[in-house]
């Protein structure tokens, strides 16, 4: 089990809440290729290091917010609403 | 037009176990109103309750701070309307009546919390959820909203989920309240479902 702390809700079970992945810069889709908006879809680092995530609090507050997980080990750093 | 009588899906009188120390009861019936309302807003001013707490106000209502910019309203059966319109709208606000939409039933006694500590992964401890407390997780795999509102100085917690999950739901926290002594009467066991 881990434990994420929401900025609303406080610490809760994974389970309340659905990982929304790592957060990625959004290309203009007016301006970029078809390459870069297909990476910004679907490629992810996915490094066993430090990651920004977005989560979602479907459970309680129904906010999304980021937090710094380590892959590695679910340690958890820093939070703040998105 | 013609008039949808909604009914409650749970149709049983209050549970009780024999000892009295836990209760458990249907409150369909009671008014929901919910409010969405800006920061800003008079709404948002006249309901003024943090997220995450609870207030009785002077009509009696228990005001509820449900989520960020969101509250939930509980009053007595029938007063859904009275309650809605007491509700300024305006700016950006929305008051809805979920009273149908929205199952609900009443866990009250001193072993109330060890039954529904059971079937969830809150922590239903006085010191992290005392009376008034307003919040939100699931109960039986049940999204469900909660309310530590506790009667004449006994716990008691008032949980609403949505409507079609309202039988699934009492029946589960039923069956956990069975260890401390709640007689379940037929068809009602989670096991004969």
């Amino acid at each position: 089990m881990i434990v994420v702390p929401c900025p609303n809700c406080g610490p809760r079970n994974s389970g309340d809440l659905r990982p929304a992945g790592e957060v990625v810069s959004r290309p203009d889709p007016a301006t970029c290729s078809l390459r870069e908006w297909r990476e910004y879809l679907y490629m992810r680092h996915n490094p066993a290091d430090w990651v920004t995530e977005t989560w979602y609090c479907r459970g309680g507050c129904r906010r999304y917010f980021t937090i710094e997980r380590n892959t590695a080990t679910n340690e958890i750093r820093g939070q703040e609403a998105s | 037009m013609s008039e949808i009588t909604m009914k409650s899906p749970v149709d049983l009188d209050p549970l009780s176990a024999s000892d009295g120390n836990v209760t458990l009861e249907d409150a369909y019936a009671t008014s929901k109103i919910q409010v969405r309302a800006g920061a800003g807003t008079i709404a948002a001013a006249l309901l003024s309750v943090s997220y995450g707490s609870s207030t009785r106000n002077d009509a009696g209502d228990l005001v509820c701070g449900s989520r960020p910019d969101e509250w939930t309203i509980y009053g007595d059966p029938g007063r859904a309307d009275t309650i809605a319109a007491s509700v300024p709208t305006e700016g950006f606000v929305t008051v809805i009546d979920i009273t149908h939409g929205r199952a609900m039933l009443r866990i009250s006694g001193s072993n109330a919390a060890s039954a529904l500590q059971k079937i969830c992964n809150l922590d239903l401890s006085d010191e992290l959820t005392p009376n008034g407390a307003v919040f939100s997780g699931s109960l039986g795999g049940v999204s469900c909203d909660w309310v530590r509102d506790d009667q004449s100085g006994e716990t008691s917690f008032l949980i609403s989920c949505e409507r079609s999950f309202g039988k699934f739901l009492f029946i589960a926290v039923a069956d956990a309240c069975i260890e401390f002594g709640l007689h379940v009467p037929a068809g009602w066991e989670l096991h004969g479902h």
